[in-house]
């Protein structure tokens, strides 16, 4: 009880600490001024956007403020839903493109429509438009996409004597080859919950996670002969080319890779930053042996790639709807969208889609190859459900224990088609 | 006081004198000073506890999904959400890891805050004072710290626990992960849930044994009881009701624990495979945005502690009678 009322002291006394540096500002312009709540997700968007958006906004806005508040991609389903619905709600929220139909379909988000061609209009990336768009009216706005790429140790792959491979099969080969030629190191670093690397198999051997029949509903398919060949590439990979964690997760997984535990190593391809520098900007020990390519489908050329990234979008409870659009402009202008371009996102405009060729011209190429090739989860507002209850992390996780995959991915199935109909 | 009046008078004084002197106070004035010290608690409760759980009880009849939690009018639906929820195998599953938990969980803490308070008990001013700040500090530390440091201890790669397996064992630990089966995992729980309760019930059983008095004790021993004899039939009937308390504290506290597991989770393990009652609500209500689900089943698991904590009162009830 004394924690809890500790807890409430210090909420209240923040509270009023709080109220009196936003009354500092003079609230003589209009729209009021006020403090505007940004929510970025991850570490994505580079420092420089960062600073670019707060300091644009505060000299358009003067008096206002912006503070850009991190938050986690885990998680990120159950926060936007209680925050979006409580009267404390955050401004401006970034969400995962295929979290975004649970929130546009309910009302979380406030209908762009009249600010859509400011915005970017038909230059907008038309996917990213229908994820964020609900009968017809947009409620979140493309943010940035970025297509799996995949970067490997040169040094390594010369060493265990394989190249860099041109179909699927042998990119599962060579991963137990690395993994069996260079001890202690992870062929493919592959841990269990990374299900976005892990969709690329079932798609790229003729399945899908769920199809929806002429009459609405949906029916899993994780179970179907072409998902379970998938799925067993899968598990041949995190059982026998990776010795990341059976139940970890993706995020990080730049720092086996760049401390040499791991030879190959999948990611959205602004990880390349990360792996090149440390947090503290010094280089790391492959900052001059890292390649990359894009993975390889089937029958060579890329795969069919998980299309991530984000939408943006304006809480329905926003206190301060107009400073908020102001904000989202920026966030979608040219200028801001060029520097999410030079750290490797692409754009959310397709006419600057160029720019990221000029940021790293050899990597580019093999973002726009994997970029052309990719694709999405179920476009059901009830897929961020299927997330949320992490169940196709819990599939994998199963699968890179060892698990029979017929009998997980039937059972998988089921949950999904419940959940998917509703 | 008042004068006696006229039937009063024909009675003899013996019965009608205090019978009258006991009516009198009721009658004439309402005991407005203990209501009045009472109110703030109880508006604290009603506020806090009573308008929360109207309001679960309404959701639990209707549909509540994520539409309703923007703004959309719920509509009702009788009693659908505890046909779903009581018809669902994964509930019962749900239910019956958290009650196993819960024993393990509950009998751990007691034999282990026992132990160190018979300790505490014997140990010299100094030690006694280092055990306790040891106690005070686990404490106080937030669930949610903790199990992030416990994480770390059972790393899968860099963790402590591996790295202590490796060097006695001589086999190679790294890289097993003591979370990936339900049961290692909630083992791994119930160790971080244990650490976290000990001290409480620590602290309140010591307290409870230096109230027993020392006559008592020496007249046993010169009796010649065994030191066991003297704890078992001397100081553990002084402190029963003590004992009990901490019982059923610890019994509701860990059927309903909620972070330690959250956050377990969402450091490894499969999450449908290691649910407990209340994570569960959490995942119904939140992450599925289903709160006419969720409300029923956090009906249900009130109406659970509430049978707990009933038997509770009762005992404490007939404790003060028999006082």
């Amino acid at each position: 009880m004394n924690r809890k009322l500790g807890a409430v002291a210090l909420v209240g006394a923040s509270a009023v600490v709080l109220a009196g540096c936003a009354g500092g500002g003079t609230p003589n312009d209009t729209p009021e001024a006020a403090e505007l709540r940004v929510w970025l997700v991850g570490a994505d968007t580079p420092q420089e956007a960062r600073d670019y958006l707060v300091t644009t906004f505060e000299d358009e806005n003067p008096g206002s403020t912006l503070v850009i508040e991190e938050q986690q991609w885990t998680g990120l389903v159950d926060k936007l839903t209680t925050s979006l619905s409580s009267n404390d709600s955050p401004d401006i929220v970034e969400m995962g493109n295929t979290q975004a139909p649970a929130f546009t379909s309910s009302g979380a988000l406030l209908s762009l429509s009249d600010i859509e061609d400011q915005l970017g209009g038909s230059d907008l990336l038309p996917g990213f438009v229908q994820a964020g768009s609900w009968d017809d009216t947009l409620y979140a706005a493309p943010y940035y996409s970025g297509s799996r790429v995949v970067f490997y140790n040169t040094a390594m792959y010369e060493q265990a004597g394989v190249a860099v491979p041109t179909t699927l099969d042998e990119y599962v080969s060579n991963g137990v080859a690395l993994a069996e030629a260079l001890p202690g190191v992870s062929g493919v670093y592959f841990p269990g919950k990374d299900w976005y690397n892990a969709l690329p198999f079932i798609w790229e051997n003729g399945g899908e996670i769920a199809v929806q029949g002429s009459d609405g509903t949906w029916e899993a398919q994780l179970s179907s002969p072409e998902s379970q060949a998938g799925l067993a590439q899968v598990q041949e990979l995190m059982t026998k080319a990776s010795l990341a964690p059976k139940d970890g997760d993706e995020a990080e997984g730049w720092v086996p890779f760049r401390t040499e535990q791991s030879a190959t190593y999948s990611a959205p391809s602004w990880a390349y930053w990360s792996i090149i520098a440390d947090e503290d900007q010094a280089a790391t020990p492959v900052a001059d042996i890292t390649g990359y390519f894009a993975l390889p489908g089937t029958e060579g050329g890329a795969a069919q790639v998980f299309a991530g990234g984000s939408n943006v979008g304006i809480s329905a409870k926003s206190q301060n709807p107009e400073l908020a659009k102001s904000a989202l402009e920026i966030m979608l202008s040219d200028e801001y969208q060029t520097i999410l371009a030079g750290a490797g996102l692409v754009p959310a405009k397709v006419s600057l889609g160029d720019k990221v060729a000029a940021a790293t011209p050899e990597l580019a190429a093999v973002i726009a190859e994997a970029a052309a090739n990719a694709k999405l989860t179920p476009a059901s507002p009830n897929w961020a459900d299927v997330e949320a209850q992490g169940i196709m992390q819990d599939l994998f996780v199963n699968i890179a224990n060892g698990g029979d995959i017929a009998t997980l991915a039937t059972d998988a199935d089921a949950k999904i088609t419940d959940i998917l109909n509703g | 006081m008042t004068t006696v009046t006229a039937p009063a008078a024909s009675a003899s004084p013996e019965t009608a004198g205090p019978g009258a002197r006991e009516q009198s106070p009721r009658r004439r004035r309402f005991p407005w000073a203990p209501l009045a010290l009472l109110t703030p608690a109880l508006i604290m409760l009603v506020v806090f506890i009573g308008w929360p759980l109207v309001q679960l009880i309404v959701m639990s009849f209707q549909e509540f999904g994520r539409a309703q939690i923007f703004g959309a009018p719920p509509g009702f639906v009788g009693l659908d959400n505890y046909v779903a929820v009581l018809t669902d195998a994964e509930f019962w599953a749900v239910l019956a890891r958290s009650i196993a938990l819960c024993i393990v969980s509950v009998i751990a803490t007691m034999v282990l805050g026992i132990l160190v308070a018979v300790l505490l008990t014997k140990l010299g001013a100094v030690m006694r004072t280092a055990v306790s700040v040891a106690l005070l500090l686990a404490w106080a530390m937030p669930a949610l710290t903790a199990t992030i440091v416990w994480g770390w201890i059972f790393d899968t790669q860099y963790g402590l626990v591996n790295w202590v397996l490796t060097r006695v064992t001589g086999t190679d630990w790294t890289g097993h992960s003591w979370l990936i089966d339900p049961v290692s995992f909630y083992a791994v729980a119930a160790i971080i849930i244990t650490w976290g309760a000990v001290p409480f019930v620590a602290f309140t059983a010591y307290a409870g044994f230096t109230q027993v008095p020392d006559e008592v004790m020496e007249a046993a021993s010169l009796d010649g009881a065994s030191g066991f004899a003297r704890f078992r039939l001397i100081v553990v009937p002084y402190v029963r009701s003590i004992l009990l308390v901490l019982l059923i504290l610890q019994i509701i506290w860990d059927l309903r624990v909620f972070a330690q597991i959250y956050a377990l989770q969402s450091i490894g393990g499969v999450r449908a495979e290691t649910n407990t009652i209340g994570v569960y609500i959490y995942s119904v209500s939140m992450a599925s945005g289903d709160l006419g689900a969720g409300g029923a089943i956090s009906v249900i698991l009130v109406a659970i502690l509430l049978l707990i904590s009933g038997s509770w009162i009762r005992t404490m009830l007939r404790q003060e009678e028999q006082a």
